[in-house]
């Protein structure tokens, strides 16, 4: 155990039949993520990401291969358990946003920390000292279907935090929200992973990849690329972005540089 | 595609897609139009026979009656003035014919087969054939003068199994049958007593001396015009008031009365028929809502390809119309069949029962029926639906955030589980959907009341104790009373069996339509149980109101539904009672099932439902 | 370079730095990285050929006080240039060309040039998006168009990869033989 990590999964296996065929949509993996990393895993719509991210959240259960969340073995553990763990350790950020129709975005803040047994008067203040710093505290008495879809998206991600979880899932945390949106969402996003909070984000967008500090590369169920996005100079990149090395000619045509 | 075509193609894909709840709504809707259709085929069906005889037997347009105890011979000042009235009423204008007065002997005892007796009158006919009332011999021969030979009425025959030839006992005197006819004069024999027998004087004597008395008098009149019957009996109305009292009657009072126990099936029919009338409203309102709900993005993708919502309601209105169009033709193909073998059971139908020929009255009947089952069950939910967002907004205002909801501060203080305060938050959101799912669980209970009050009513057909003088006819009466006994036992079990089958599917649908929200409640960390407690509480509070609404409900159609000359029937307490309990406890349970299997599915998969 | 600057100066003449504050503003971080000296590199060219003319206030010869001043053919150019439409390159024609060369001279494996491409467009992404923090103007603006062409290169690239991954008929790195895609998401 030298650095503790949020999640450990090794050789994770999940089959599916599709009209009869087996098909693996989840082929032998293994994966870390460190606390405080963000990490991140792009692949083509198909290649069993989202499954993969399902599998170490207790969503589904794996056909073989074991999974390690906060140093404890749960890839056996019964519905219950899992739900009881889920309470404390982990945060989902769905695409489809997911919070409960019928209750307030206040309500559905709270939700997991009422479910932990934290008394109502306390839920109830930690979910607006969240939702103020996610910035929708004006929100929190409407119903989801009055907000937009970024503000829906950040009450998933207070409703994430509130126990202050080990670990944030996020599966296309962008994929139903606008470019003003989902450029918010990044920014949040960065902020947790500068706070501390480990996160393990799925996306086929690679403005989402992009911000982790881990990349990985999915392809038909198995992990084929691995990198480190790690900054070179920004002067370099500034300077070509704003087009300064062409002073010569009358300025940008169609056509090479 | 024109309108019309894309709402049948539409309606054809969806009853293909989904052929349970098509079955379903063709089920309660047949149910309802089969009720009906046998109600009206039954109501009609003694007519025909009664008429029948009524032009063979040249039957009475207006009988006149006068009967008392002791023995008229001893009170000669009554028979006089008794006598006088009789002559009045035949010499009035616009009399064409008379029959009678005849001679009624009373008290007579007619032997029956395994000991006991019947009571028996026999009427005293003169030679000859009579204008008016003249039976119809069904078997054997008339009466002859020189015979001593008796007529049995034919209702009084089928029940002593008695032909012409056979030999009865009446005050221990044996007289041979010579005939069995049919009249209209009186109702048949059993459901009508005293047994009637007619005989000559010759055979009258013998008779009187045997013990039978001189009991009444009766004659029939026939008018120029049968349609003045009532007017006929009103004008001459004083003769009911004043002593001695002559009782007249018009033919078309005797026809409405003589198929009494036809009368209380065809209206117990038509009863349980609007009930489950109601029923399939509530029934297909709840799967019509059901299906907006699972059909957002579908209908989502239609209204934005520029279908209109009228064109969609169409749509499915085609769909519920078509499925009406053969409950009709099955309701109706059901009353042919069925009422004339009830009508066939009948102790009052003089010969075979005819059913009227289809008129197009009452197939419109039948068809309205169905059709406003229909209308009233689709057009309003589907509108609904339509109107309604994939997210639905139902507040109007921001309650108030930074007190903890008061609802919830409330079971917080009772300590309530979290997954309790839950549900009451999920169904105090959501009104609409819990009063319309009261609405139909209400229906349901209302029916298990009115299937009480049914079987409570069957005290009313208790065998009573035969007393002297009804061994025949109470053993008769008995049989009839065992059959409509069984009919109403099986019509309270098919309500019993409808309200439930309504309870089921409104508890489906609601475990269906919270299956997403328990999916997400599951991925945050609630375990399968909390989210079937909550979804078991919010259900819970539609179903009380059900309950609430139901039961006074139902009682008010048990008193609509039990009407007639009848004595009232209450439905026990006890079972309201149980009814109070039984179902909320049944429809948690129902609730439940559905909820614990799609508790138990992967979170992924209920997360990306369609 | 050159014909934004001259729109800067078609309102009204100004002086060398306030060009170039004007364009700093504009650019928003990027506008961090402009180096003070091209752009009185970029006046001095434009004065030689004619698009602009200076004028000397006072007796400074120091570049920042000189006024700059657009003439006549200067305007027509600026006329010109915002009723242009054409736009920067769009088709990506020398990386294509590059991926074609290496499976066809065998020089390199198309897959890995992706590869790596895709990495470096990756890392330039991640710092454009590292810098749209403080950016409300128009300078944000910019740095988000940059954002979404970069992500859709590299979507683009990810077709390459697809399309020579079927062609080479390459294992992939795990060692299997690559399929094509599924439809559905699980």
């Amino acid at each position: 155990m030298s650095t503790p990590t949020a999640v450990a999964a090794r050789g994770l296996v999940k089959t599916y039949a599709a009209d009869g065929v087996p098909v693996r949509a989840v082929d032998g993996i293994d994966l870390v993520v460190e606390v405080g990393e963000t990490v991140s895993v792009m692949g083509p719509s198909g290649c069993g990401k989202s499954t993969l991210l399902h599998l170490l959240g207790g969503l589904e259960r794996p056909d073989a291969g074991e999974i390690v969340l906060d140093g404890r073995r749960v890839d056996g553990l019964s519905e219950t358990a899992w739900a009881v763990l889920r309470r404390r350790t982990l945060g989902f950020v769905f695409q489809a946003f997911n919070l409960v129709d019928e209750l307030t975005a206040v309500e559905n803040v709270e939700l997991p920390a009422l479910l932990v047994g934290a008394p109502s008067r306390r839920a109830r203040r930690r979910a607006f000292e969240l939702m103020e710093r996610l910035g929708v505290a004006d929100r929190a008495g409407h119903l989801p279907g009055r907000l937009s879809g970024g503000e829906r998206q950040r009450v998933a991600v207070a409703r994430a935090l509130i126990n202050g979880p080990r670990l944030i899932l996020a599966d296309e945390p962008t994929g139903n929200l606008d470019s003003r949106a989902t450029a918010e969402i990044l920014r949040l996003f960065a902020d947790l992973g500068r706070s501390g909070q480990s996160l393990l984000v799925v996306s086929h967008d690679a403005r989402v990849a992009s911000t982790a500090d881990r990349l990985l590369t999915m392809r038909d169920g198995a992990i084929v690329g691995h990198t480190r996005l790690d900054a070179g100079s920004p002067g370099a990149l500034l300077a070509e972005m704003a087009g300064l090395p062409d002073l010569g000619g009358p300025g940008p045509r169609g056509g090479e540089h | 595609m024109g309108s019309v075509r894309l709402a049948a193609h539409l309606a054809w894909r969806n009853i293909r897609r989904r052929p349970a709840q098509a079955a379903l709504i063709l089920l309660t809707l047949t149910m309802a139009t089969g009720m009906f259709s046998v109600g009206i085929a039954l109501y009609g069906s003694a007519d025909g026979p009664w008429d029948r005889v009524w032009k063979a037997t040249d039957g009475f347009h207006v009988s006149a009656s006068y009967y008392r105890q002791g023995d008229l011979a001893r009170t000669g000042t009554d028979l006089t003035e008794v006598r006088h009235k009789f002559a009045e009423l035949a010499a009035a204008p616009g009399v064409r014919a008379v029959g009678g007065p005849w001679l009624q002997l009373v008290q007579g005892r007619l032997d029956v087969a395994h000991g006991g007796y019947e009571d028996l009158t026999a009427e005293v006919r003169g030679p000859g054939r009579s204008l008016v009332d003249q039976p119809l011999v069904t078997e054997g021969s008339w009466l002859a003068p020189a015979s001593e030979g008796i007529v049995l009425e034919q209702g009084l025959a089928g029940a002593l199994h008695a032909h012409p030839g056979d030999r009865v006992r009446i005050d221990g005197q044996r007289f041979t049958v010579r005939g069995v006819a049919m009249t209209v004069s009186q109702g048949r024999f059993p459901l009508t007593v005293p047994a009637k027998v007619w005989v000559t004087p010759a055979t009258a004597n013998l008779m009187r001396r045997a013990g039978l008395t001189a009991g009444g008098i009766e004659m029939q009149l026939r008018l120029d015009d049968p349609d003045d019957a009532a007017a006929f009996a009103a004008a001459h109305g004083d003769i009911e008031s004043s002593t001695p009292t002559v009782f007249l009657e018009t033919w078309r009072e005797r026809r409405a009365a003589s198929h009494s126990d036809i009368d209380i099936l065809a209206g117990t029919l038509l009863a349980a028929g609007i009930v489950v009338g109601l029923l399939a409203v509530a029934t297909a309102a709840v799967i019509v809502a059901g299906r907006m709900a699972a059909q957002t993005r579908q209908i989502g993708t239609l209204k934005a390809v520029g279908v209109t919502p009228w064109q969609i309601v169409l749509a499915l209105l085609t769909e519920h119309l078509a499925l009406a169009g053969l409950a009709t033709v099955i309701g109706l193909g059901a009353g042919r069949l069925i009422a004339p073998r009830l009508a066939g059971t009948s102790l009052t139908v003089l010969g075979d029962p005819e059913t009227p020929a289809l008129s197009g009255g009452q197939v419109a009947v039948v068809a309205g029926v169905a059709v406003v089952v229909v209308v009233l069950s689709t057009v309003r939910p589907a509108l609904r639906g339509m109107r309604h967002t994939t997210l639905r907004a139902l507040a109007t205002q921001a309650r108030p955030p930074r007190r903890p909801a008061r609802l919830a501060q409330l079971a917080a203080s009772a300590h309530l589980p979290l997954a309790g305060v839950l549900g009451l938050r999920s169904a105090w959101r959501r009104p609409s959907r819990l009063l319309t799912n009261a609405a139909g669980l209400a229906l349901a209970v209302a029916m298990i009341v009115v299937a009480a009050g049914l079987r409570s009513s069957l005290s009313r057909l208790a065998a009573q104790p035969t007393g002297p003088g009804e061994a025949l006819s109470g053993a008769a009466i008995g049989t009839l009373y065992q059959q409509v006994r069984v009919i109403v036992l099986a019509t309270a079990a098919l309500l019993l069996v409808l309200g439930a089958v309504n309870a089921f599917i409104v508890a489906s649908f609601a475990a269906r339509d919270g299956a997403r929200a328990h999916a997400m409640l599951r991925a945050v960390g609630a375990t399968a149980r909390q989210t079937v407690v909550s979804l078991v509480v919010s259900q819970s509070g539609a179903c009380l109101l059900a309950v609430a609404v139901g039961i006074p409900l139902g009682l008010g159609l048990w008193q609509l539904i039990d009407g007639g000359d009848l004595p009232p029937v209450a439905v026990p307490g006890s079972a309201l009672a149980l009814v109070a309990v039984a179902v909320p406890l049944v429809f948690a349970a129902a609730v439940s099932l559905p909820a614990w299997r799609l508790a138990h599915r992967p979170v992924a998969t209920a997360l990306a439902y369609e | 370079m050159k014909d934004p600057i001259l729109a800067l100066l078609a309102k009204a003449p100004a002086h060398g730095y306030e060009v170039r504050q004007r364009l700093v503003d504009a650019l928003g971080p990027p506008g961090q990285a402009l180096n003070p000296g091209q752009v009185y590199v970029a006046l001095g060219r434009l004065e030689r050929a004619g698009l602009v003319l200076v004028q000397q206030v006072g007796q400074q010869r120091h570049p920042d006080k000189k006024v700059y001043e657009l003439t006549a053919a200067g305007s027509e150019r600026v006329a010109e240039w915002l009723a242009d439409v054409s736009w920067a390159k769009v088709m990506p024609t020398e990386f294509h060309l590059k991926l074609v060369t290496a499976a066809v001279t065998g020089l390199a494996d198309p897959v890995a040039l992706v590869d790596a491409q895709r990495h470096e467009l990756l890392r330039q992404l991640r710092e454009v998006q590292a810098l749209a923090d403080p950016a409300d103007g128009p300078g944000g603006l910019l740095l988000e168009g940059a954002a979404l062409r970069l992500a859709a290169d590299v979507r683009w690239l990810e077709l390459c990869e697809q399309y020579w991954l079927e062609r080479g008929g390459q294992p992939d790195r795990a060692g299997r033989a690559s399929r094509p895609d599924r439809n559905d998401e699980r």
